[in-house]
């Protein structure tokens, strides 16, 4: 059955088969092709799973789509209108700036702090940078409902110390998820909990890439630690920041599920925001257009700050 | 060695056979995925409250049905937040289940769901008619149509602590909100235990809300649909719950999910919750002592009546575009004449809708050996009588249904009572919301 020992003649059209073959081999050998043959399914995976919804999304924007229906009648910015003038939207809007905005200013800072220590030399080194990941690699939900039971009404753990500590007593309890200030600042800290570690990575990245010697310069010209942080690291690292700005900003004002999990919007709406509202509206309340507008009334702003962050880091870049 | 290396053509050429043999090689291996000719019946519901019920229901009857009728019955369970996001997608995949269950009434999906007017008229030759509360969650007489049916739903009395209701005078617990706010009131100081009853954005805040202000007379809408939520009733039952926070009740409330009433009365915190019988059953598992003290009472009487709500509506749809719409509807038929063992399977957490199907309901629910004492539950032998539909004394419609899943009344209700608006604030701003819900849906053709 070996081939020197049967040899069969070659059936019609292998020749071209082979042809067609080594055509396709000719077309994996070469770079230019290769590289788009690579790409391909990243980017029909990008336009099948975010391209498509976020058009569908805008249509139905447009539209008087329901849950329930399936036709698309455009009704043109009746949606936007209608829902603007609502007490319960304006609430959500102001809610989502103070939501984005507090957050990501707690992000930078701290992830600043944390890149710089970790770039420093210690014992356990490792260990803090697998600790420092967790929160991002845990799903989302989990790690959020974890947050929910620390933050319980009942169960707080926070509060269970503060009792055994003496600083609070049996009745004088916390409730974090319970009053409008305190509902927001724990939804504010839980998502600064998860968006720290990709912020953290992100800037490390740039401090590892800052050649030693310019640090070496600093010192040898007597730089403080200040001064160096704000003259030499800082905006060598600026472009990066602003990536990390930029993607922290993009998941604050888009995201939802900290406060779907925490608060659903609660205590009276004092920590609802757009995203959540959109659910709400759309997927719970089954007006699916509205919902879809309420999603995407951000979207311009959005765009203005994703180009304006990108021109501030091209400017910025070191070269 | 050349022909072991892996260049990257015989790298790109494995690894692209592989993948398409993966894809196809489980229809080669597995021909039954290719060639089923047996009737498929696929059916999605929540994960039970009572896992015994899922037992049963996923192993027993779903089983057995589908050997009775030649059919391979399929029960995918998932959580209840997923139920709409769920429905969502079947609808815009136009592909899904044959039988969904959604746990409260589902008006704005309507389009896309079979009439359900003949499995009613089915049930009723062998069960008769179904209650009120059935109908008006699951029909919608501005199209008349049955976009859903309805074989059960979870009662929602009053939970509350026997002993400690006891020392202020009232061993049988409270019978009016009046008394549950003068009761309450002298129960927190006392024994720093208040009153549990939500005021955050969560289902059970919903129905809670919907309980005082129909006792007080206040509904969103009339028996025609029409919006009546601005009212004088309203306010007055508004100013109750103000009252009734600042007297019984701390900020707790305004924290709570579905299932923090539960957690709160069985960590002995809370002297009384507006829940479904899951403190009770949950208790005679996890905290028999403590089970003891909790009991439960009817609906509480307020200015106009004494009204409850239901807790969890059981309503089924067949989609449209469901495969086996015929098998989706004799399953319905089926399960609903046979609901008693579906009642006993439940732990008594589902009742019916055709109150003939399980006639021997009062005697079972009177002596059940889990219970402490065994006549616990012989409280809710009336509860057909007393609860009612969310929108009553009209139907569940789409704007009421998108008023309760946007929270608007829970709202109302929470900011009146933490002093962030005043009572008129707060019924002007959630009056011109539903308002505008309702202009909406009106327009839409479904109200």
């Amino acid at each position: 059955m070996s081939d020197s020992t049967v040899r069969a003649e070659p059936r019609p059209g292998a020749v071209a088969d082979r042809a067609r073959g080594s055509r396709l081999g000719f077309l994996l050998d070469e770079p230019r092709w290769l590289s788009v043959l690579m790409i391909g399914p990243a980017v029909l995976y990008i336009v099948l799973i975010v391209g498509f919804p976020f058009v569908l999304a805008i249509l139905y924007a447009f539209s008087d789509v329901t849950v329930g229906s399936r036709s698309l009648d455009f009704v043109g910015l009746r949606n936007f209108t209608s829902v603007l003038a609502t007490s319960k939207f304006q609430t959500a809007l102001k809610n989502t700036f103070i939501f984005a905005i507090v957050s990501q200013i707690l992000v930078m800072v701290l992830a600043t702090i944390l890149a710089i220590a970790l770039t420093r030399e210690f014992r356990g080194k490792w260990v803090v940078r697998l600790l420092l990941l967790f929160p991002w690699v845990a799903p989302i939900s989990l790690g959020t409902i974890g947050w929910l039971w620390i933050l319980d009404s009942t169960y707080s753990v926070i509060n269970w110390t503060l009792e055994a500590l003496g600083l609070i007593g049996p009745g004088d309890w916390f409730m974090w998820l319970g009053v409008p200030r305190l509902a927001m600042g724990s939804v504010i800290t839980v998502h600064v909990w998860r968006i720290l570690p990709l912020a953290t990575v992100i800037l490390l990245a740039g401090l590892t890439s800052i050649p030693h010697d310019i640090h070496d310069a600093a010192q040898v010209d007597g730089a403080g630690f200040w001064r160096h942080l704000f003259q030499v690291t800082v905006p060598l690292i600026r472009p990066i920041m602003l990536v990390a700005g930029l993607f922290g900003l993009v998941f604050a004002f888009t995201d939802m599920i900290v406060i779907f999990v925490l608060t659903r919007g609660g205590p009276y709406d004092t920590t609802q925001v757009l995203a959540s509202l959109a659910f709400f509206t759309g997927i719970q309340g089954g007006d699916l257009a509205e919902g879809a507008a309420v999603a995407l009334f951000l979207f311009p702003l959005l765009v203005a700050v994703a180009i304006g962050f990108l021109r501030a880091a091209r400017r910025t870049e070191v070269t | 060695m050349a022909d072991h290396a892996v260049n990257r053509r015989k790298f790109l050429r494995t690894t692209g056979v592989g993948a398409v043999a993966a894809g196809l090689g489980a229809n080669i291996i597995v021909p039954g995925r290719a060639s089923a000719q047996r009737k498929r019946l696929r059916i999605l519901q929540w994960v039970h409250f009572v896992p015994a019920y899922d037992e049963w229901f996923n192993k027993k009857y779903a089983v057995e049905w589908g050997q009775k009728n030649d059919t391979e019955v399929t029960v995918d369970n998932i959580g209840i937040a997923g139920i709409n996001p769920r429905a969502a997608a079947e609808i815009s995949a136009q592909k899904g289940h044959d039988l969904f269950l959604f746990n409260w009434p589902p008006p704005s999906f309507e389009e896309q769901t079979v009439d359900l007017k003949d499995v009613y008229q089915e049930v009723e030759k062998t069960a008769g008619k179904p209650i009120d509360l059935g109908v008006k969650s699951t029909y919608n007489p501005k199209t008349k149509k049955y976009y859903a049916f309805s074989p059960s739903f979870t009662p929602d009395p009053v939970n509350y602590r026997q002993d400690l209701f006891g020392q202020v005078g009232l061993p049988n617990g409270p019978k009016t909100w009046d008394e549950v706010r003068t009761a309450g009131a002298r129960i927190k100081k006392q024994f720093n235990r208040p009153i549990g009853v939500g005021l955050a954005n969560e289902i059970d805040t919903g129905m809670a809300m919907r309980t005082v202000m129909y006792a007080f007379g206040a509904h969103e809408q009339d028996e025609g649909g029409n919006l009546t939520l601005n009212s004088k009733q309203t306010l007055e039952a508004i100013k109750f719950v103000k009252a009734l926070f600042q007297e019984a009740m701390t900020p707790e409330v305004f924290t709570w999910d579905a299932s923090s009433n539960n957690r709160a009365m069985i960590a002995d915190k809370i002297s009384l919750a507006l829940n479904a019988i899951s403190i009770t059953r949950t208790a005679e598992k996890q905290d028999p002592e403590i089970s003891k003290k909790i009991q439960l009472t009817k609906a509480l009487r307020g200015p106009a009546r004494a009204i409850g709500l239901e807790h969890v509506m059981q309503c089924y749809v067949v989609w449209k575009f469901a495969e086996n719409i015929d098998g989706a509807k004799k399953f319905l038929v089926d399960y609903t004449t046979n609901f008693r063992d579906a009642f006993v399977a439940g732990e008594f957490y589902d009742f019916p809708c055709f109150p003939k199907t399980v006639p021997d309901l009062g005697k079972l629910i009177a002596n059940d050996r889990n219970a402490h004492p065994a006549d616990k539950y012989k409280v809710l032998d009336d509860v057909l009588d007393w609860a009612t539909n969310v929108g009553y004394p009209g139907y569940a419609n789409a704007a009421i249904d998108e008023i309760f899943s946007t929270w608007v009344l829970n709202v109302m209700f929470a900011k009146a009572a933490s002093g962030s608006a005043s009572p008129e604030e707060a019924l002007k701003e959630a009056d011109t919301a539903c308002k505008r819900i309702f202009a909406k849906w009106k327009e839409k053709g479904l109200v």
